[in-house]
């Protein structure tokens, strides 16, 4: 069974006086997420990332398409105790202490109240415990929209942008949280534009670009099958050797007696080290230039 | 069901907000000015009183219906809060009807305020107070349920400042129906006739419930005109939350 499974997705959202003019938010979109994996779901900002959170949770309505969210619709409000969910930059109850937010959650979802000092502390907010929201600074308030959507030990937790608004330590915290739900055996959907913490813990991405998933598939593999360069560093290079290699090399930069040489596939890399051996050159180091996440992201989005 | 933590957290957020505690403070002051005017009311003084002090209490909790409910729920999709509350086992249903009878708790509560000012305020002036005065208040209740309802109905499609302004001009439409029913009457024209009885069944009729001359004046009032009033009370706010209900369950949020 799968966590969550859309098919042939569309979401067309009315825009303009009268609402003549459709704007299509999403388009065709198809996609599974299994129980236990962590999803990042990347893309630009307005790519239709929050649309497709708003439609599994059933707050608005497919134009066409399905989605069964722990094998039911989404417009089933007893599937809600299972889910938990973060919206993007979260706003509370101003005039609510922390406390009261949390336990006014934990009353809707039949949770425990002794879970909230709990999740106070997981997310560093104890001392914040009773004072209002108003007074959140917006790291603050991810942190307790964190706390909320744990609240009722969901089996399936969606997070839309969980690190906007927090600083590098933040957004550690939660990226360890986030893979100590995976320990627990949650199932982890988040949304993201920053890709470099999608690319420490995410099991899968799918990146969504103006409405249409463009890819999907392991982390890992989406790296590997964009090997960008390899460079390969040596020393006791000749002025005739360094141009010899030039021939096969796209660039070659210097500095002091080190010299390297950047080529493009492993045929080129193969041969300028052979050379490099032949000639009495010293090979230093020979490195895999991958396509960081962003970059492959920025390559669609271009 | 989960209304309860939905009426009680509607409860303290708006309690907490300055804008009730400055619409009571308002209303307190006003029949505190009962005191200077006392010596100006020439043996007239019981009357005027009692009704400046019934006005002030209806004043102050028409607008808390109308500003508060206005931004009940806009506030909540404008601020995303409703996107926490609706991720979780709370049917759309029950969210309006939390919010609806959540405000009817601030108001009773600040209803209650404003009246144990107002016989204060007869305690001072050595008026005699009884327990017919409460019966203005009685039906307020329910007049309040009529504008707390109408305000929930717009906010479910137009912004707060529109909510607020619809609310008031149905509220002040709504004590000039019986004119809609004369009129019906006297015109020859049967179309006419028609849509002006139209709108007097459709428009909440109001002035039924403004019973404070007849208190103010003794005139008695019979118990079956107050159950048939709180009946339609109950009633008018019924339909106005079972449309809002129908409209909000096809909103997109």
């Amino acid at each position: 069974m799968t966590a969550i499974k859309i098919e042939n997705l569309t979401r067309d959202y009315k825009v303009g006086f009268g609402g003549f003019k459709k704007v299509r938010a999403l388009d065709n979109l198809n996609l599974e997420i299994f129980p236990g994996e962590i999803f990042g779901f990347l893309g630009p900002n307005g790519s239709g990332k929050t649309t497709t959170i708003k439609l599994i949770l059933g707050l608005i309505k497919p134009t066409k398409g399905k989605i069964t969210v722990l094998g039911k619709n989404p417009s089933d409000t007893a599937i809600k105790r299972r889910i938990g969910y973060l919206p993007e930059s979260p706003y509370f109850y101003d005039y609510l202490t922390a406390y009261e937010f949390l336990s006014f959650c934990a009353e809707v979802l039949n949770a425990k109240e002794n879970k909230i000092d709990e999740l106070l502390q997981l997310v560093d907010m104890k001392e914040a415990r009773d004072v209002q929201l108003k007074n959140f600074s917006r790291g603050m308030l991810q942190r307790i929209g964190v706390a909320q959507a744990l609240l009722g030990d969901p089996e399936l937790i969606i997070l839309d942008e969980p690190m906007g608004g927090l600083d590098p330590i933040g957004r550690k915290e939660v990226r360890d949280i986030i893979v100590n739900l995976r320990k627990e055996g949650k199932t982890i959907f988040f949304s993201s534009h920053i890709l470099s913490d999608a690319e420490m813990i995410c099991d899968r991405v799918g990146i969504l670009v103006k409405g249409k998933l463009l890819k999907v598939g392991r982390t890992a593999q989406i790296l590997s099958e964009e090997i960008e360069s390899i460079e390969i560093t040596a020393k006791n290079i000749s002025q005739n050797q360094e141009e010899e290699l030039s021939r096969i090399s796209s660039r070659i930069l210097k500095s002091d007696n080190k010299v390297m040489f950047i080529v493009s596939t492993p045929e080129e890399r193969d041969k300028v080290i052979k050379y490099i051996i032949a000639t009495g050159g010293e090979i230093i180091s020979v490195v895999p230039r991958r396509k960081t996440l962003e970059e492959y992201f920025m390559s669609f989005v271009r | 069901m989960k209304l309860k933590p939905i009426i009680i957290n509607t409860f303290i957020e708006s309690v907490r907000d300055r804008i009730l505690i400055i619409l009571i403070v308002l209303g307190l002051l006003l029949m505190a000015s009962a005191k200077i005017i006392q010596p100006l009311a020439l043996g007239e003084e019981s009357k005027i009183i009692k009704d400046l002090g019934l006005s002030a209490i209806n004043l102050v909790s028409v607008l808390i219906a109308i500003f508060v409910g206005g931004r009940l729920i806009y506030k909540e999709i404008e601020k995303r809060t409703i996107y926490i509350v609706l991720s979780k086992p709370v049917r759309r249903w029950e969210f309006i009807l939390g919010k609806f009878f959540g405000l009817l708790l601030v108001l009773f509560v600040s209803l209650l305020i404003l009246a144990i000012g107002f016989f204060i305020v007869l305690l001072l002036t050595n008026i005699r107070a009884d327990f017919t005065l409460l019966l203005p208040l009685l039906l307020l209740i329910f007049q309040l349920a009529i504008i707390t309802a109408l305000a929930i109905f717009f906010s479910t499609f137009v912004t707060p400042i529109g909510a607020s302004i619809f609310t008031f001009i149905l509220y002040f439409v709504g004590h000039l129906t019986r004119d809609l029913k004369a009129f019906a009457a006297m015109v020859k024209n049967p179309v006419i006739t028609f849509i002006a009885n139209l709108f007097y069944y459709l428009l909440p009729n109001l002035a039924n419930f403004n019973i404070k001359g007849m208190v103010v004046h003794n005139v008695p009032i019979p118990p079956s005109v107050l159950l048939l009033t709180i009946l339609y009370g109950i009633l008018y706010s019924a339909g106005l939350l079972f449309l809002s209900v129908l409209f909000f369950q096809r909103k997109d949020l």
